[in-house]
């Protein structure tokens, strides 16, 4: 059988990460077309229905590892080593994050298998997956097939949409025997990311701040623009240079990829070391008082003028609108 | 406005913290037998032809240890930071592997069967025939030194060389006035040189002998300079080059060499250089602009200079319908033979190549010198080594070099850069004249100016820059992503300069750095103060060297960091 697994990660509040749950509607769809069926691997003690209502994104079943712990790479990689063992699994495939990359190099390594990082996409040729991988600063796209069994696909961060089909899966509980070296770390704690209130990898609204603010203080306002749709701020590399805001949220080529479905860009020059960190956000606006800046010809839509006095009126007219 | 000259505004540096003694206990130290300080042609010739010579000194090999050659190499690969024309005099490849016909080579494209040079106004293209003598190119190669970095590595690594890519030789350890090694720099710091999580120490390298081959605008070798009193009798000059290649449609049949516009010819601008346009095969071409630092206009920059060069209608015929896929830049050497150094060798170390300033700049020449130096220096090395494997002079280095075509061309050529500064009419003429009589005429010694003495001035040179289009002209950044580099942002900062400056000369940076590195605050650019801040950004720094000639200076940055030139 063709399947495809996929690890399923959750916080501590046993509500399951974005870019799993976006892996999980990848790898069913996939998997229909090649005849078989996505499964998900689930470690830690989360409930019958939070583990069946990975059903609702295409999980058809879903392998419980209660005793193993959330968090770190190895012990995970004892669960998946096992379920792929014994079920006969032909792909693993990770949605972004640290973790996924952790145990999805792991497991290669386990299982003597090929991988693949930082996909973007995956398609079906002749029966078989084929990743697609960003080469040479991502001027490239290079077509990766596996010539062996399984083949592990590990995504970029939000390379795979979440998309909800309904359904309940089956919920199958495994007994794993961990490795010697897998109980030799263990988890102290859990938080968030370097000083982010939130995290820019999620959002699906962010407002980007740039050098056209002005100072530290234009900040500000693209907080209140984020707030009042909900949304969060990003900043450009010469901004957080500058000491303006902090780099957990840097966008770009030295900070993070994020492809929110709105990208407001206040200030924003558009410089190539930016955009690759946010050219595939789904639509792009753009605020700038030069009407030269790089930024406007990737932009969905550009607004030529002072973003002073534009973002200010524009955080008014949504709270308005929203009835604040 | 007022002119002021960079050397005014010194950078706070000191070469004497360059040098030391070895400060690792004794059983941590990392003993090799030759460290090599650079995996460019200089370097990697030499490793290859110490291991040569080696395969026939089975005793010397055993004494040199487990690591009888290693390279030290400060960018992510050799070769990515490697930057050239380059047509090469096929004459050091022909020595290094006799076997291997220059033609065969990986890095060389093809031989140069045509050269032709041309003489730019601002819009139309008149060849100078015959060509000026030091412009042909016949019989010469056109090869990608990136590309010669990571085949001679390769070579050497199969021939047993160790190769210590991403590594910085950040101080060269002198005991008792004898060279005894290298120590390499320190990983994983911050931006206020804090221990980061993944902190590695450097090490001391301790080596029978080190061979600085560190290129253009060499850290430890100006330190040296300075600790054993090398320095030339006129200080060292260089030129900057910005390179591009294109893929383009149709193939280019020549070699092609421009002088004129869009340099202006005036003595007082000093804008001194010529553009080069090679073939690469049948797909791609480079071309790129050399100018000298000693240019007058603040605003003067040889980035913007080449935007504004592929507008002319000669360019745009040649890569019409291309698409840029290289972009590069790199200082050369150019103070020729007076600024060669006093000796090439002190006890336990050598100096080869561009380090040394073995470059002749009026033939665009220096990447076989640089290798038939490192042959040399491999040569002195095992033949010093060879009769007392504690031996620590290699002066026949010296009279290997004295006596090789290496010192009788820049002797030849030795004044003919000069008088271009003076402007292209009587510069040219004087030029033609020395290259007619081989430097016989007029003979004697002009003198070589430092290029940060030269005073300098707000001009208008940037009026004329085109603004980006994103096909034809691109900005620096663009470019400095198109190099390859991705250094980390918290990277601690490796140019030293004065950051409260004259406007004219934090202009100068800022037009002069082809990889946007020096910004000057909007609202002070605005306000038109006399003194204003130069901010830093090291992270997109592509180490041409460019800011150690004009007043500042360049130090190493962490090793990996930088460009990673693929095929310039």
């Amino acid at each position: 059988m063709a399947g495809i697994l996929v690890y399923a990660l959750h916080d501590d509040e046993g509500d399951f990460n974005k870019n799993s749950l976006g892996a999980i509607s990848a790898a069913a769809k996939l998997a229909a077309e090649v005849g078989g069926e996505a499964a998900a691997v689930v470690v830690g003690e989360v409930g019958d229905e939070a583990c069946a209502a990975l059903g609702n994104y295409g999980a058809a079943k879903v392998y419980r590892a209660k005793s193993v712990p959330e968090g770190l790479a190895q012990p995970i990689v004892d669960a998946m080593a096992k379920v792929i063992d014994e079920e006969g699994f032909s792909y693993a495939l990770f949605g972004g994050g640290l973790l996924g990359f952790e145990i999805g190099a792991g497991l290669t390594a386990r299982l003597g298998a090929g991988v693949t990082m930082e996909v973007t996409e995956v398609k079906v040729r002749d029966g078989k997956l084929v990743a697609e991988r960003p080469i040479l600063q991502d001027s490239q796209i290079a077509d990766v097939g596996y010539v062996s069994e399984p083949g592990i696909i590990i995504g970029r961060l939000n390379a795979f949409d979440i998309e909800e089909s309904g359904g309940s899966a089956e919920v199958v509980d495994v007994e794993v025997e961990l490795s010697p070296w897998s109980t030799k770390a263990s988890m102290v704690q859990r938080g968030e990311q370097r000083g982010a209130d939130v995290n820019i990898e999620d959002a699906e609204i962010l407002v980007g701040g740039g050098r056209g603010l002005g100072a530290a203080e234009g900040f500000e306002l693209c907080e209140e623009l984020a707030g009042a749709m909900g949304g969060a701020v990003a900043a450009t590399r010469a901004v957080v240079d500058a000491g303006w805001y902090p780099y957990a949220a840097q966008i770009g080529q030295t900070g993070k990829t994020v492809a929110p479905k709105l990208y407001l860009a206040a200030g924003v020059s558009g410089a190539i070391q930016h955009k690759v960190g946010m050219q595939s956000s789904e639509n792009i606006l753009a605020i700038n008082k030069d009407p030269n800046a790089p930024i406007f010809e990737f932009s969905d839509l550009g607004v030529v003028g002072d973003l002073h006095k534009i973002v200010p009126k524009l955080t008014e007219a949504i709270k308005a609108k929203k009835g604040e | 406005m007022p002119a002021v000259a960079p050397s005014e505004f010194p950078p706070p540096f000191d070469s004497a913290d360059a040098i030391g003694p070895p400060t690792d206990p004794a059983e941590e130290r990392i003993e090799v037998g030759v460290a090599i300080v650079g995996g460019g042609p200089a370097g990697l010739a030499c490793a290859n032809r110490l291991m040569q010579l080696l395969e026939d000194e089975p005793e010397l090999t055993e004494k040199l240890g487990e690591v009888p050659v290693a390279v030290i190499e400060k960018g992510k690969v050799p070769g990515a930071h490697l930057l050239s024309g380059a047509n090469v005099d096929p004459s050091a490849l022909e020595r290094l592997f006799p076997d291997l016909p220059p033609a065969e080579w990986p890095p060389v494209y093809q031989e140069v069967t045509k050269d032709a040079t041309y003489f730019l106004t601002p819009g139309k293209a008149f060849p100078l025939k015959p060509p000026p003598p030091n412009f042909r190119k016949e019989g010469t190669y056109t090869l990608s030194v990136s590309k010669l970095g990571r085949f001679l590595a390769e070579k050497a690594e199969e021939a047993g060389v160790y190769i210590l890519s991403e590594t910085a030789a950040t101080k060269l350890l002198v005991e008792d006035r004898i060279v005894r090694g290298v120590r390499s720099g320190d990983r994983g710091r911050g931006k206020d040189g804090e221990e980061l999580g993944n902190f590695e120490p450097g090490s001391d390298v301790i080596a029978k002998a080190t061979v600085l081959a560190e290129g253009t605008i060499g850290h430890l070798t100006y330190a040296a300079y300075d600790h054993f009193d090398l320095h030339g009798s006129d200080p060292q000059a260089w030129e900057l080059g910005v390179k591009e290649i294109w893929e383009v449609p149709k193939p280019l049949d020549r070699v092609i060499h421009t002088l004129g516009w869009p340099l202006r010819w005036g003595p007082k601008y000093k804008e001194a250089g010529g553009s080069f346009i090679y073939p690469m095969g049948e797909d791609k071409v480079c071309f790129g602009l050399v100018v000298g630092l000693d240019t007058t206009d603040a605003t003067f920059s040889v980035h913007d200079a080449l935007q504004q060069f592929k507008t002319h209608p000669f360019v745009k015929k040649i890569i019409e319908g291309g698409k840029r896929v290289g972009w590069g830049a790199k200082t050369i050497p150019s103070g020729g033979y007076w600024a060669l150094p006093k000796r090439f060798s002190v006890p336990g170390m050598l100096i080869a190549g561009d380090a040394a300033g073995m470059v002749n700049i009026a033939e665009l020449a220096g990447v076989h010198y640089a290798m038939h130096a490192g042959m040399h220096a491999a040569e002195a090395i095992v033949e010093s080594l060879k009769n007392d494997v504690d031996s620590v002079n290699f002066e026949s280095y010296d009279a290997a070099i004295r006596d090789s075509e290496i010192e009788k061309d820049l002797y030849r050529s030795r004044n003919m850069k000069q008088p271009l500064t003076k402007g292209l009419i009587f510069g040219g003429m004087m030029g033609s004249a020395m290259v007619a009589t081989k430097g016989a005429f007029p003979g004697g010694h002009w003198k070589v100016e430092d290029n940060a003495d030269v005073p300098v001035e707000i001009g208008r040179a940037a009026e004329k820059y085109p603004q980006p289009d994103n096909e034809l002209t691109f900005n620096k950044l663009d470019s400095v992503f198109l190099s390859g580099n991705a250094t980390r942002d918290d990277a601690p900062n490796h140019v030293r300069i004065q950051t409260r400056v004259p406007r004219e000369v934090a202009q100068t940076w800022v037009s002069m750095c082809p990889a946007q590195v020096y910004e000057i605050p909007e609202e002070q650019l605005e306000n038109g103060a006399a003194e204003v801040d130069v901010h830093v950004t090291a992270s997109n720094c592509v180490q041409c060297g460019a800011i150690t000639a004009k007043g500042g200076r360049l130090t190493l940055p962490e090793g990996g960091d930088g460009p990673l030139y693929q095929e310039t």
